[in-house]
């Protein structure tokens, strides 16, 4: 599934495992967690790619790779065709300037003892070059000023701020080295409903102001459909369907997709009697410990003796390669098909808001 | 009337001053019937609850006015013991985190089989029976050889599904849950409601869902009230409020949800935060991030105004909040 820009990232055969080790002085490795175990995607330029998936399928993991915050244990990360995973030193910190992340967790993100402008501004005394000494502080404020934040706050501290604010402080500080690409994991899951709004309009607003692309990882799918120009859903560490939003959301091929998006609580109680609900049975297996051939064949309806043994390539499923149409795009399974899509809510008779101030 | 809760002021003393959590609170719930109440944090969703409960903290917290009616006694005119009574027999809680609700150092069983021996006086056999049945109830696989593992040792769905076991091992008129899926994901959130709302309709309980998440209660509930800074801005049936609140602070929540049709446009965001609640703003507390606000809204306080039948709104213009904007 490539996207309709340049790429600007290239993933590809990316692996992270967490070796298990026993032992004090002799440590010897009995096993691993793969976290990440095989994911391929492209992202293209001004492009959002949303990442979904539930606990502990790899998706914060890969937000960390793509950052080089962990090195992988195999696999290509390439950044406008130069592949980044083995860089170290200069030219690393080179590409980490262009790729920034804002986090999860606006609390525990901030540094509580420093004032929002040395949080803000912390990305200069790492890449001096990026601005002037004596020209940091104007930079600082103006970037409180592009997040929506009073320029006269640089000499608060965090502790000062709501939730929706220090999230903003983070967005400001991935954006201080003015980066081509960010990675947002999770970045409105620790917020109020009726902050997360104001955040998601923010990234959208920054995304054409700064002409960046985004890596947007979250669990909720109605907000990463909001942002996302494509969409890939992780499971086990593997990405197992990847389209278009339309393509994922209502024509999804693989089961997992189906599941996850029919469990979604929809805001609009009429037809909830009739609404087709697949309960998926048991948990997620552990990632040490991860079912042959097709990882989801343990909670699958479908499973066939077939899914033990062949591991489902993500690829365009033979049975749509013919017809061209929402439903060809990139599925990891062997009994793909198209389920019956989910109606959308219809919209509400009057919206006194419509679409707001941002 | 199972539960009716009238007038619950509840405050609570910090070194900031009193924090006024709960500002008149008025909600009933029937048997047999879900009541959800939504809001955001601070909203004093569950603080409520545990007044209901009589597990609020006190000191800091106290109970400044109202009654708690539960088949029509007062609760807060009963003495701790008698409450301890109501408490696991008459209703019982089911809380957002269950690792640390539960013990981390008693096996499952023996918390399950705790309410037994103490509220039925079983011997501890017969009690670490009823828990194996309990667990198989909630449908936790394998029961038999799980009931002596910690808690640590189940996930994060599993141990949700100990806690509605534990909630409903008396078999209560009342369960309370305070975000009983929030820390879940998505499938096993699935699982857990579809669990908890089947045996709600087998004992015909009375359920209080407290949730901030408006698609959980488009699905399970029957009633709903939305607070705001300690009050009940909305009370209405659930199909009537997602078809046409009566509130701009439902309103605006309704709005800000991301949904198919606001693809690729601006979402609607309610402008400032919530309020601190030691300095709760005079007249409407949400007036100063209401759209529709107007110079009375800045002075008088609203009553809960009755929209319809079952229905009310505390607006002083919740007819054009109802109406849209073409009136």
């Amino acid at each position: 599934m490539a996207p309709t820009t340049e790429p600007i990232l290239e993933v590809g055969g990316l692996v992270k495992h967490y070796p298990l080790t026993r032992g004090i002085l002799f440590k010897k490795q009995i096993g691993a967690v793969k976290a990440v175990d095989g994911v391929d995607f492209t992202l293209g330029r001004g492009e959002t790619l949303g990442l979904v998936g539930e606990s502990g399928c790899g998706k914060s993991t890969v937000a960390k790779l793509l950052c080089s915050l962990e090195r992988p244990t195999a696999g290509s990360i390439r950044f406008k065709g130069e592949d980044i995973t083995g860089l170290s030193g200069r030219a690393l910190k080179a590409v980490r300037r262009n790729i920034q992340m804002v986090f999860q967790d606006p609390y525990t993100s901030l540094n509580p003892r420093m004032t929002v402008g040395d949080i803000v501004g912390e990305p200069y005394e790492i890449h001096p070059e990026a601005a002037p000494k004596g020209d940091r502080r104007r930079r600082v404020q103006e970037l409180l000023d592009v997040v929506g934040l009073d320029p006269e706050y640089v000499n608060r501290y965090p502790h000062q701020f709501s939730g929706g604010q220090r999230q903003r402080i983070g967005i400001a500080r991935g954006l201080a080295l003015r980066p081509e690409v960010i990675v947002a994991d999770e970045p409105v899951s620790a917020l109020d409903v009726s902050v997360q709004a104001q955040v998601i309009n923010l990234l959208d607003r920054l995304q054409s102001e700064f002409d960046l692309s985004y890596v947007f990882i979250a669990h909720d799918l109605s907000v990463v459909r909001h942002i996302s120009d494509r969409v890939g859903v992780m499971y086990l560490g593997r990405i197992v369907e990847i389209g278009r939003d339309a393509e994922i959301y209502d024509h999804p091929t693989h089961p997992y997709t189906q599941a996850l998006l029919s469990a979604v609580p929809v805001p609009d109680p009429e037809g909830r009697a009739h609404r087709e609900r697949i309960i998926l049975t048991g948990d997620v297996p552990s990632p040490v410990d991860i079912p042959s051939g097709c990882r989801f064949r343990t909670r699958c309806w479908k499973a066939q003796p077939r899914c033990a043994r062949e591991v489902p390539l993500l690829a365009v499923p033979a049975a749509f390669r013919a017809t061209p149409g929402p439903a060809a795009h990139p599925s990891a399974c062997h009994f793909a098909e198209e389920a019956v899509p989910i109606t959308p809510a219809p919209p509400r008779e009057h919206g006194v808001n419509g679409d707001g101030p941002r | 009337m199972l539960l009716d809760v009238r007038d619950l002021h509840v405050e609570f003393r910090t070194r900031d001053g009193i924090t006024h959590a709960v500002n008149g609170v008025d909600y009933a719930v029937d048997a047999g019937e879900t009541l959800a109440v939504l809001g955001e944090s601070g909203s004093g969703k569950s603080v409520t609850a545990q007044a209901v409960m009589g597990i609020l903290d006190t000191p800091p917290g106290r109970i400044t006015a109202g009654r708690i009616l539960f088949r029509g006694q007062d609760l807060l005119t009963l003495k701790e013991q008698e409450r301890r009574r109501i408490r696991g027999a008459g209703m019982a809680m089911i809380f957002q985190d269950a690792l640390s609700a539960l013990n981390p150092v008693l096996s499952v069983g023996d918390q399950l089989g705790e309410m037994f021996v103490v509220h039925r006086g079983m011997s501890r056999k017969d009690a670490r029976a009823r828990a194996v049945e309990l667990m198989d109830r909630v449908r936790i696989p394998a029961a038999a050889q799980r009931v002596r593992d910690y808690p640590h040792q189940f996930s994060g769905g599993m141990r949700q599904r100990i806690m509605i076991a534990m909630a409903l091992s008396l078999e209560p008129a009342l369960i309370i849950a305070d975000e009983p899926t929030t820390a879940l994901d998505v499938t096993v959130q699935a699982q857990v409601m579809d669990l908890l709302a089947e045996l709600q309709r087998e004992y015909r309980m009375g359920l209080i869902l407290i949730t901030h998440d408006l698609g959980v209660v488009a699905d399970v509930a029957d009633r709903i009230v939305v607070m705001y800074a300690g009050k009940i801005v909305e009370s209405a049936p659930v199909h009537d409020l997602y078809k046409a609140p009566a509130h701009p602070y439902t309103r605006g929540l309704l709005d800000s949800v991301p949904r198919l049709d606001r693809k690729g446009r601006e979402l609607y965001a309610i402008r400032g935060i919530p309020p601190n609640l030691t300095r709760i703003p005079p007249g409407c507390s949400f007036h100063p991030r209401c759209p529709m606000a107007q110079d009375v809204c800045r002075t008088d306080e609203p009553p809960l105004y009755a929209v319809s039948d079952g229905r009310g709104s505390a607006c002083h213009f919740w007819r054009e909040c109802l109406h849209g904007p073409d009136h």
